[in-house]
């Protein structure tokens, strides 16, 4: 069983996979994906499988297991964003910013780590802005090599 | 990618402004039902638009891989 890209099923669950995200600051899992779309295990496993090999999300390896809906992460990570009195991981520096952008908050704060001396770092944003604190983002991976290892990456 | 207290010896900085507005370019309508995973190109213009031109943001190999 294979879902082709053109399948607007697997755009259906994408959107109900980022509002399941932001409701509950989880993934769901492919039961309840099954269950929301009276699908089977099956074939809602080949719809997690074609949003994965589109990169509209990222399964963990080799069980249809959501990981990465960019900017949400799926398992805990040093990047912590709250939103309205919901806490979401996040995958790195720049998805912890994208998740406010993305669910459109105006107040909101981000609480992770400055690498290298593993001092506490937040940051604000206030009325739809970023409150300049000086903090710099290193960004390891060139472009061209983001694939080749998304959680690194 | 990551915070940083000081320059790194390898990758590239961003500052803080510069990385709200990618990610105000990148992430504003990743929760509308109609957002489709960018074109290698479409990427591209984005890092462009914020002045992003160095090697570090060019395509190499990955010209036909949507990207996250």
């Amino acid at each position: 069983m294979k879902f082709t890209p053109d399948d607007p099923l697997i755009w259906s669950i994408r959107t109900f996979i980022y509002e399941h995200f932001v409701a509950t600051t989880e993934a769901p899992t492919v039961l309840i994906i099954a269950d929301r779309f009276a699908l089977t295990v099956d074939e809602a496993t080949a719809v997690l499988t074609a949003l994965h090999e589109q990169h509209a999300l990222f399964l963990e390896a080799e069980r249809p297991v959501i990981r990465i809906a960019n900017p949400f992460s799926a398992v805990p990570t040093d990047f912590v964003t709250e939103v309205a009195g919901k806490r979401y991981w996040a995958n790195c520096a720049w998805d912890s910013l994208g998740i406010i952008v993305a669910t459109g908050a105006r107040s909101a704060s981000v609480d992770a780590h400055c690498t290298g001396d593993d001092q506490p770092l937040r940051v604000v944003v206030a009325n739809g802005e970023v409150v300049d604190n000086g903090a710099l983002a290193h960004v390891l991976v060139p472009f061209r090599h983001w694939y080749d290892d998304m959680v690194f990456t | 990618m990551q915070w940083q207290a000081d320059k790194p010896h390898q990758g590239e900085v961003l500052a803080l402004p510069t990385l709200w507005s990618l990610s105000q370019a990148w992430y504003h309508d990743r929760l509308s039902p109609t957002y489709r995973s960018r074109t290698v190109a479409q990427v591209e213009a984005i890092f462009e638009s914020l002045g992003l031109t160095s090697d570090f943001w060019r395509l190499g190999y990955a010209a036909d891989i949507p990207q996250k």
